[in-house]
């Protein structure tokens, strides 16, 4: 075994490594993240020369250096989508805002907005998003409100969902249930109509001068 | 050229399918808005735009501008263009302008460009240290 080998053997586990959900004594920074923070890097850069169009001159200087040190994947096309690839295998959790695609192996979770799981992919943990297109393998849980099982997914787990599509052929070994997201949004509404009308009376005793309110509020008692 | 080694059986079978496809397969690219906590081995290239907390074991891995790594990178090869926080285990290291590296870089052949920032130590090794390494060295505080 070389340096290069995986670590499999259980034994085998360093101080060094850093596992999932414990900070590694060598820095104390990681300890601090949390899953949430993930999601927002520190450097806001990355967004700005992709999303902003900015002039030719300053946009072509800016962006020339990144792009010699970062292989795009061309073949996703357009914009950058992320790629795990076949040959990449995570152990921990993922999270994307962005969409993603996985050929590759995952145990843990995967949280992202439009997850697309290829033929030869294998997640073992609950696959969140808005959006999940499975032609896989997942062990665990899908939870998403558009779930798309084509003809070669394979699931073992329960499938939470609103809107699903499953394609002839696709392999189900759990239960489908068509609740997903419901309980929340109501939730949010709720919250929302709650908010509004807590905030309305605080605004417009705020706002408004306290004569006129002063006379009403009297007039009623 | 070095292998990588694996010892469970359903690992075996991955590799071989992993190979085989190596070819045509594109490389691993997590964009900036991509945050994975664990670790991760890739049988290939990995270039990392977004925000990895944890371990690497790559072929060769690529540290993008706006990406940001905290934890231990063991591949062959190793550009950084962002941020790492960690330790750096690679016969080939290019540091490239622009980066911010804390921590400690194992290597035989190292580039540090102008404009980088490092803090931290860079010792040297022989390649043969990276070939013989099993396990990563314990942490010095």
């Amino acid at each position: 075994m070389n340096l290069f080998g995986r670590n499999d053997k259980p034994g085998e586990a360093r101080s060094g490594e850093v596992k999932v959900g414990d900070a590694p004594a060598n820095d104390a920074k990681t300890g601090d993240i949390k899953t949430g923070e993930i999601l927002d890097p520190a450097p806001p850069k990355p967004h700005a020369p992709q999303a902003m169009p900015m002039p030719a001159t300053i946009d072509a200087a800016a962006k020339a250096p990144p792009s010699s040190t970062k292989p795009t994947p061309a073949k996703t096309g357009d914009v950058m989508a992320s790629v795990i690839s076949k040959a990449l295998k995570i152990t921990g959790e993922l999270e994307s805002t962005e969409d993603i695609q996985i050929d590759g192996q995952i145990e843990g979770d995967v949280r992202g907005v439009g997850v697309k799981i290829g033929q030869n992919a294998r997640v073992k943990g609950t696959v969140y998003g808005d959006e999940v297109e499975l032609a896989g393998t997942v062990e665990g849980r899908i939870e998403s409100k558009k779930v798309t099982l084509s003809g070669t997914a394979r699931m073992t787990g329960d499938v939470f969902h609103q809107d699903i599509k499953i394609e002839s052929g696709a392999y189900i070994n759990g239960s489908l249930k068509p609740d997903m997201g419901k309980p929340d949004s109501r939730a949010s509404d709720s919250r929302a109509d709650v908010k509004q009308a807590s905030s309305k009376p605080a605004s417009a005793s705020i706002v408004t001068p306290a004569p006129k309110d002063n006379a009403t509020a009297t007039a009623h008692h | 050229m070095l292998t990588l080694a694996r010892k469970s059986p359903v690992q075996g079978t991955g590799h071989k399918s992993a190979h085989a496809a190596q070819a045509e397969a594109p490389a691993s690219f997590l964009g900036s808005r991509v945050g994975i906590r664990g670790v991760l081995e890739v049988d290939g290239e990995l270039v990392v735009g977004g925000h990895i907390t944890g371990r690497i074991a790559a072929v060769r891995l690529v540290i993008a501008k706006g990406g940001l790594v905290e934890g231990d990178i063991v591949a062959r090869e190793v550009v950084i263009a962002g941020q790492l926080n960690g330790r750096v285990f690679a016969p080939s290291v290019s540091i490239e302008d622009g980066a911010e590296v804390e921590g400690r870089i194992f290597h035989t052949n190292i580039t540090v460009a102008r404009g980088a920032r490092v803090s931290g130590r860079m010792p040297w090794r022989p390649a043969s240290y990276f070939e013989t390494l099993t396990t990563l060295p314990e942490v010095r505080t």
